[in-house]
């Protein structure tokens, strides 16, 4: 079926994407070598550090991707017309998250997480107390359910987007927003529970009720950002051209702010409350990653990943040109990476900024071999929906944005 | 052709207009005029009637106020260590109210979301009836309310300024800030619509009162250029205020370390509660008036149905935030948190918690079905049990958290009397009567947005590709 609909599919698109896909693969090879070898001049526990890191981000992307998928069609915004597809084919890639997530619950559960620890649970009553919900069985058996969760909405939304493709039925309409209605609660619940388990467990004593959402929103925050970045390198590629227009890169420039505003909102809550409160279980978190260097890099975080884009997004000059818009993007999704570091790399008994030089490489590795798969699944598909009643007649290869009705 | 296209669109994905066919410019401001117009005709008997029972509720106020006065706050059933009773509930509950208007008149305009051109007025009206009740409360409850204004930081001959860490000082800019931006917000978008009251005025006194409102409004599209320019200013700046101001309500509770506040999620767990009481409030006002002044064609399913999805995201959100509660009660491996959560399920006052749990929790569940959302005896009581249960959240937090802190010497229950009730009860009169001088003498849907949708709807572009903005 893959195969016929390739056929459809101009060349024009295929093409810019295959000139992505063979640096992507050469960067992501190259660099998963290079970290592997890297690793042998470090501790088996930084070698899953690394990975940890890495693997946390690009999870983010294929999970922001199922999210805003079920948000454009709960809210109906045509923006999410024409970024659908690449939504799709980013939640696509969560079998490949399901792979790489392997190795961290086979061999490296120990190395990362205290509470896998047998020895360390014995002196500590606390996680003797945690250890119901800290366990290696549950932590195996949890994250199971969260993909499979995941998997199943991921493959009903994919399969539903093919048959409207095929049949155009209204009917289908209806079905994707109910199933994105639960979904989406579903997917809050179980991502709010990944994080506690991948992230917050890392140190398994502090807690924070809104560290769940302020990741939701880091993945927003990056999925946007890098549909944006997509959305230049197909601006001028047919039949992605003739649809665009500043109206889909305001929009998107305008959630982009919104979630960059969402994410130090909660960021600041946190920051606020647990510092006012100054308590022992809570504060050395925070004290952890202001240290020697982690300092600067949360002030780093905030200057370019909020204040900079913030005012940079408000002006509508901004938003509505792409050679302008995928900069502050790029700013924004490169932030994302250094952002994720500064939470879980001082985990790891960090006193100053001193992380192992393969930290840099691994997320490089992994991310070339995702955008790889990423664009292997986005070129086997038409580009854009091809019956989605939202746009009142079958969009083809000459279909110009001047017929769409009501555009002018 | 396209239009046609459109229509049938609409007709297949099943969703209601936003305004019901039929209408001409005229006749859209025809209806809402004869409401208020003329001022000097006599109000209907169900007017009197609902007025009479405001105003005497309002005459409670006053009472309670003055008996508040008069013999201090020992009238009040706050205690040590339940300091903070009816009067903070109170204002957290009439707060969260009004945010469902600023989202409605600022964050929905900017996500240009037409449906909400019909309900906006009404709930910014709504926002500053409930912001008035708010305000009193803190005020009410200092104890020495004539000196309020030490709140301000001003240079004085004491040298004494406001504590700027503690978020009491906040909620001072926040919510007068917020006051201010919501007056100004709805005088704004009144002022073509006075304007439109003004030239159907038929006496004299009314034309003068309405060419004063009106700042000299003539439609020159120099009016309409400045117009909506202001306004989608306006609307910028009321959004953060959607955040902002409810967020600093919930800081005066989670900077402390009482349990069961001191929470990082009570920001945003805090913005959706107040617009999930906002959107409930809305339902219990637009239902009745819609039904007793037949505006049928303009508040239409859509935008009942609307709202019950709005409460519904919102209520889950907020119900995220219980769970969350609950969650790391056991997850800190705290032993007084452990015990707030055993106390909230098994305490004294655990029947409150069962019942925030039935009604924010449970109830709202049935507005994921159509029918349901349609029905709308349904969904009018299930707006008052939001009402009730967002109410109930506030005394969750606020006594149950007080009453069993870290000293159990120092533990106590706390009861309201009759003055907390009959003030809380009064504040009712306050809001109501103030929106039954807003029905009968304003124009309570905005007349000429109206007329923009019935605009569209004439040239077919809602809903199509291209979006109405561009018509």
């Amino acid at each position: 079926m893959m195969k016929k609909q390739h056929k459809e599919q101009p060349s024009d698109v295929v093409s810019q994407l295959k000139r992505v896909q063979i640096p992507a693969i050469i960067v992501g090879v190259a660099g998963l070598g290079v970290w592997f070898l890297g690793a042998g001049s470090g501790t088996r526990e930084q070698f899953f550090q690394t990975y940890l890191f890495a693997f946390l981000f690009w999870v983010g992307l294929p999970l922001g991707g199922l999210a805003l998928l079920m948000l454009q069609y709960l809210t109906g915004g045509k923006w999410g017309f024409l970024i659908r597809r690449m939504l799709e084919a980013a939640a696509m890639t969560l079998p490949l998250m399901v792979l790489l997530f392997i190795p961290i619950i086979t061999i490296g559960m120990l190395d990362l997480y205290p509470w896998a620890d047998p020895a360390v649970v014995a002196h500590d009553t606390h996680l003797q107390f945690k250890y119901a919900y800290l366990n290696p069985g549950s932590f195996v058996f949890r994250a199971g359910f969260y993909f499979l969760i995941w998997l199943v909405w991921t493959f009903f939304l994919v399969k539903w987007g093919a048959d409207q493709d095929r049949s155009g039925k209204p009917a289908i309409t209806h079905r994707f927003r109910n199933l994105s209605g639960v979904g989406i609660v579903l997917y809050v619940i179980t991502m709010t529970f990944a994080a506690f388990d991948w992230g917050m467990s890392l140190e398994p004593l502090w807690f924070s009720a809104i560290y769940g959402v302020i990741f939701i929103i880091g993945q927003g925050l990056a999925t946007f950002a890098f549909i944006i970045l997509m959305a230049r390198l197909l601006a001028d590629r047919k039949p992605f051209a003739d649809f665009v227009s500043t109206k889909l890169y305001h929009d998107l420039g305008n959630l982009l702010l919104a979630f960059a505003i969402l994410w130090t909102y909660m960021s600041l809550s946190q920051f606020l409350i647990i510092w006012s409160g100054n308590l022992p279980p809570e504060t050395p978190w925070y004290i952890r990653r202001q240290a020697a260097g982690w300092n600067e890099v949360a002030v780093a975080v905030l200057v370019f990943q909020f204040v900079l884009p913030f005012f940079l997004l408000l002006n509508r000059f901004v938003k509505q040109k792409i050679q302008l818009l995928w900069k502050v993007a790029l700013l924004i999704f490169i932030m994302r990476f250094v952002d994720l570091f500064w939470i879980i790399m001082p985990a790891f008994d960090q006193t100053v900024l001193e992380v192992h030089w393969t930290t840099y490489v691994a997320p490089i590795g992994v991310g070339g071999v995702w955008l790889f798969v990423f664009l292997e699944i986005l070129k086997r598909r038409p580009i854009l929906p091809l019956r989605d009643p939202i746009v009142p007649f079958p969009v083809s290869e000459g279909t110009k944005m001047q017929e769409v009705p009501g555009h002018g | 052709m396209q239009a046609g296209n459109v229509a049938k669109l609409n007709e297949q994905l099943q969703s209601d207009p936003v305004l019901a066919p039929g209408h001409t410019y005229g006749s859209i401001e025809e209806k809402i005029n004869t409401i208020p117009l003329p001022l000097t005709k006599r109000a209907s008997k169900g007017w009197v009637l609902g007025f009479s029972i405001a105003f005497a509720l309002l005459m409670l106020l006053f009472y309670s106020l003055g008996v508040l006065f008069a013999r201090g706050l020992g009238v009040w059933g706050i205690n040590n260590p339940v300091y903070w009773g009816f009067a903070i509930i109170n204002f957290v509950w009439w707060i969260g109210i009004g945010h469902a208007g600023t989202l409605i008149s600022a964050i929905l305009l900017l996500m240009q979301q037409n449906w909400r051109n019909s309900i906006n007025r009404l709930a910014e009206a709504m926002t500053l009836f409930a912001v008035a009740c708010a305000g009193l409360m803190p005020i009410v409850h200092m104890g020495r309310p004539w000196l309020f204004y030490w709140l301000v930081p001003y240079p004085n001959t004491m040298a004494m300024w406001p504590q700027f860490r503690s978020p009491l000082a906040w909620d001072v800019f926040a919510v007068s800030t917020y006051a201010t931006v919501s007056l100004l917000f709805w005088l704004i978008g009144l002022v073509p619509d006075f304007a439109k009251m003004r030239d159907r005025a038929t006496d004299r006194t009314t034309k003068i009162l309405f060419n004063i409102l009106s700042l000299g409004w003539r439609n020159s599209s120099r009016h309409w250029h400045r117009y909506e320019m202001a306004y989608l200013l306006l609307a910028g700046l009321s959004t953060p205020l959607v955040l902002s101001v409810h967020s600093i309500i919930s800081l005066d509770f989670s900077v402390s370390i009482v349990p069961g506040w001191h929470m990082t999620l009570f920001p945003p767990y805090f913005v959706a509660g107040a617009v999930f009481a906002g959107f409930a409030m809305v339902l219990t006002l637009v239902i009745p008036i819609r039904k007793f002044y037949k505006l049928e064609d303009f508040v239409t399913m859509k935008h009942i149905e609307n709202c019950c999805k709005v409460m519904l995201a919102t209520g889950m959100i907020v119900f995220y935030g219980y769970m969350m509660e609950l969650f790391f009660g056991w997850y800190s491996a705290h032993d007084v948190e452990f015990f707030l959560i055993n106390n909230r399920f098994f305490g004294p006052y655990a029947w409150a918690f069962w019942a925030l749990m039935l009604c924010n929790g449970v109830a709202p569940q049935l507005m994921w079905f159509k029918p349901l959302r349609r029905n709308l005896p349904l969904v009018w009581i299930l707006s008052l049990v939001v009402g009730v249960g967002m109410w109930l959240e506030r005394f969750v937090i606020v006594v149950m958290s007080l009453h069993r802190d870290y000293l159990p010497t120092s533990w106590d229950a706390y009861t309201p009397t009759f003055w907390d009730i009959s003030l809380y009860v009064g504040t009712f009169g306050l809001f109501f009567s103030l929106m039954f001088l807003f029905i009968r003498f304003l124009p309570m849907i905005n007349i000429f947005e109206m007329q923009l949708l019935r605009h569209d709807q004439k040239h077919q572009v809602e809903g199509g590709f291209g979006a109405s903005e561009e018509a």
